[in-house]
Formats: structure tokens, C-alpha cells, sequence
């Protein structure tokens, strides 16, 4: 099974990243597995095997969404897909799985087929798109160029949760790690500051893992370690953890412009 | 093949042959859904106990191993398998297993150290006893299933 969508960035739209065109992929691939099961389980954030990074494409950009779904049922979906914006890549996922969870649990079921209708017809209307409110991040530990952790503290009211989900708000696992990857990104700069070409571009995520939900108002000390750089890749570990729980885990690798 | 290992094939059950052969693919792929190296990766090492596995790691690592095998395992499938032909109320009862749902449990999975069965144990828990060895039982299961 397959499925295509496309999905217009709002030209005016103030903050736009990578995590939100993967998380636009994910949704593409969460709406087939729902309607698969009549929207009596949901999928909800679980693993990204890989991510890879292609062409810029931001506000104003209308990308091209594509998925495949290889397994889907009610404990779970798999599936890999892409972005793409003018013909070229943005993104690609590869080896996702997402677990199945209660729908009744997050939504009303009959308000998300309706939705899903509304998809598959005329399409949500533009003005949907609320301006992205980030986490605030605090740095708690800095070796330049091979370890950041910061203390993310989660809004409590954030436009977002009433998708995300209007019974039980989460926040989003996209939203966590774009957070994560501003820390290794840093990282990245400082570990190729004087050397051009890029240095700090995201190219790759892989074994995206998320362990447990995060909630509003909660703090996550997440963190970014260089664990090996070299032929101009920094390969980073990104962690997260809440009340002494790992959250999530993730590893990155970026262009240091060695 | 062994003495031991004729029985087991003639039983039914899989063999350390079997086991063995495909212990190294298995411990790549667990090792690669765990974030560790395959040689730190022991046969009858707890998953959960020693490498911090939890449950979105036992969905990631059927995933793999149904990708690079090729076959098809069922979530939940070695709980079904360790169950066998048993009812349910034979096997479990408000959660916990019954005395006899612990023997079938122990003999399904001979894999794991006799010290970690703890009773009464939770069905839940039974993850808690997942190692490497059982993961390669699952997989040569299901070729067996596939090959029928």
C-alpha cells in the first residue's frame, strides 16, 4: 500500500526545520495505518530507522509527500518514504515503525475520519498552520565541540497539543529532536569553525528511538555527544531523559566542513 | 548434529545448530537496534536486564529480523509459541501464570538460566527473560513455518 499527499508550507510561517517535513511524512504514513484499522488504533511516535537529509525546502515550498506502507495492523505499521520539492529530494525515511495504540485513548475516532476525509478531498485549509511554539532550552553543560546537554522545559499550552493529541496531549517526538539536533549542530560548527563548505548541515539520523511520551509542562534533560568525526562527518549520540527515564535516543551525523 | 540436537529436531523444537547458525545475523541485528556492538553481545545475556532493552527495542528488533530473514513474526508470537496448544485460563489467570503455564514457560524457553524463572511470574514479565538465543528460536521457527 502506498499513499501520496502534498503539503503546502505556509509562506509566512516563522520557524521551519527538517523534524517538521519528517513528522509531515510520518503523518502521511500514521493516516493510512488509522484507516486501515477504521481508526480504532493510532500509531504513535516509535522508531525512524533512518532519515536522510536532501534539498532545502521551507515556507513557501510545496513538497511532495510519498509513503509505503510495508506491514500494518493493529499493533503496528512500518513503512519508509520521502519529501520532495521542484523534482529533488528533501527527505527520505527509511525502516520506520510506529506502535499501534487505543485511538479512544487520544482522539475521538469519528472526528479523525472525518478529518481523514477532508484529506483525501478538498485538503486542510492553509490557515491551519499555527506559528511552531518551541521549547524553551537551557545549556547545563558545554565541552565546545564534543558535548552539550540542555534542560528543555515543554509549554504547558501550546497550539499543537490539540492534534497532538486533543484526550491525552504529547509532545511531539519531531519537536524533541529538532531540539536535539540544534545541540549537535552547534557541535558540529564549533568542531569545523574555521573550514567552510556547510559545516554543522544535518545529512543523517539514524535508530530515531522514541521510549516514552513526553508531556506539557515537563522538563527533558537532553543531550548531544560526539562520539566519532572524521572525512569531514561528526557522528553524534542525542539523548533524552524526564524523571530519570530515558525519553528517547538517536544518533545524527553532520558535515563539520573538515 | 549432535545427539541432543536429533531429538530436538525429531521433538519439533529448534536446535543449537540451528541456534548457531544463526546467532550471528540475530546479534548484529539486536546489538544494531540496542546501540551496542555485536561482540559485546552474550547468548543468554537478559535483553532487558543487562543491555536496557525495553519494549519499543523488541518491536524495533523483530522489524529487523523479519527484514533480513525474510519471514513473518507475529507480535506476541513467543508467548503464543511458549502457550502452544494450551488454553489460555491453563496458561495464565489474572495475569500471572499458573503453575502449569510456568512449566510449559521453562521448557519453551530452556535458553534461559533456570535462576531467572522467579515465581509467581507476571505475563508481562516474561519479557524480562528475552536473550539473544531466543530471538534466533523465533527466527528459525518462523523458516520452519515459512518452508510448510
Amino acid at each position: 500500500m502506498s499513499a501520496h499527499g502534498v503539503l503546502a508550507i505556509p509562506p509566512e510561517l516563522g520557524y521551519w526545520s527538517p523534524c517538521l517535513v519528517a513528522e509531515a511524512v510520518g503523518q502521511l504514513a500514521a493516516w493510512s495505518a488509522m484507516a486501515k484499522v477504521d481508526f480504532q488504533r493510532r500509531p504513535l511516535a516509535g522508531i525512524a530507522g533512518e532519515v536522510r537529509l536532501g534539498s532545502d525546502a521551507g515556507p513557501g515550498a510545496e513538497l511532495e509527500l510519498w509513503i509505503a506502507i510495508e506491514h500494518s495492523d493493529g499493533d503496528a505499521v512500518s513503512y519508509h518514504g520521502s519529501a520532495s520539492f521542484d523534482g529533488r529530494t528533501v527527505l527520505e525515511l527509511e525502516r520506520c515503525v510506529g506502535p499501534m495504540f487505543p485511538m479512544r485513548d487520544y482522539d475521538d475516532p469519528d472526528a479523525v475520519r472525518q478529518r481523514f476525509d477532508i484529506l483525501c478531498g478538498p485538503g486542510e485549509a492553509t490557515d491551519r498552520f499555527e506559528p511552531l511554539q518551541r521549547a524553551c532550552m537551557a545549556v547545563t553543560d558545554h565541552d565546545p565541540g564534543r558535548r552539550l546537554h540542555a534542560t528543555l522545559t515543554v509549554p504547558d499550552v501550546a497550539a499543537f497539543f490539540a492534534d497532538h493529541f486533543p484526550r491525552r496531549p504529547v509532545y511531539p517526538a519531531t519537536l524533541l529532536l529538532d531540539h536535539q539536533l540544534e545541540l549537535a549542530q552547534r557541535l558540529a560548527v564549533e568542531a569545523g569553525a574555521t573550514a567552510s563548505g556547510g559545516p554543522g548541515t544535518l545529512t543523517r539520523v539514524t535508530n530515531a528511538k522514541m521510549r516514552a511520551f513526553v508531556l506539557p509542562g515537563q522538563t527533558v534533560e537532553i543531550g548531544a555527544e560526539v562520539k566519532s568525526q572524521g572525512a569531514g562527518t561528526a557522528r553524534v549520540l542525542l539523548t533524552a531523559s524526564a524523571a530519570g527515564r530515558r525519553v528517547s535516543t538517536a544518533r545524527a551525523e553532520l558535515r563539520t566542513g573538515e | 548434529m549432535s545427539g541432543q540436537d536429533t531429538a530436538d529436531a525429531m521433538s519439533g523444537d529448534v536446535t543449537q545448530a540451528e541456534i548457531d547458525a544463526l546467532y550471528p545475523a540475530v546479534a548484529e541485528a539486536i546489538a544494531d537496534a540496542l546501540g551496542c556492538e555485536t561482540d559485546e553481545m552474550r547468548p543468554d545475556a537478559s535483553l532487558m536486564a543487562e543491555y536496557d532493552a525495553e519494549s519499543i527495542d523488541f518491536l524495533d528488533i523483530v522489524f529487523r529480523l523479519e527484514r533480513h530473514f525474510k519471514v513473518k513474526i507475529p507480535r506476541g508470537k513467543i508467548v503464543e509459541d511458549a502457550r502452544g496448544d494450551l488454553p489460555e485460563s491453563d496458561f495464565e489467570q489474572k495475569g500471572y501464570l499458573t503453575d502449569l503455564g510456568y512449566e510449559t514457560l521453562r521448557s519453551h524457553m530452556s535458553e534461559v538460566p533456570d535462576e531467572r524463572f522467579t515465581k509467581p511470574m507476571k505475563v508481562a514479565d516474561i519479557p524480562r527473560l528475552f536473550t539473544v538465543e531466543t530471538f534466533c528460536k523465533v527466527v528459525a521457527r518462523a523458516q520452519r513455518e515459512a518452508q510448510q
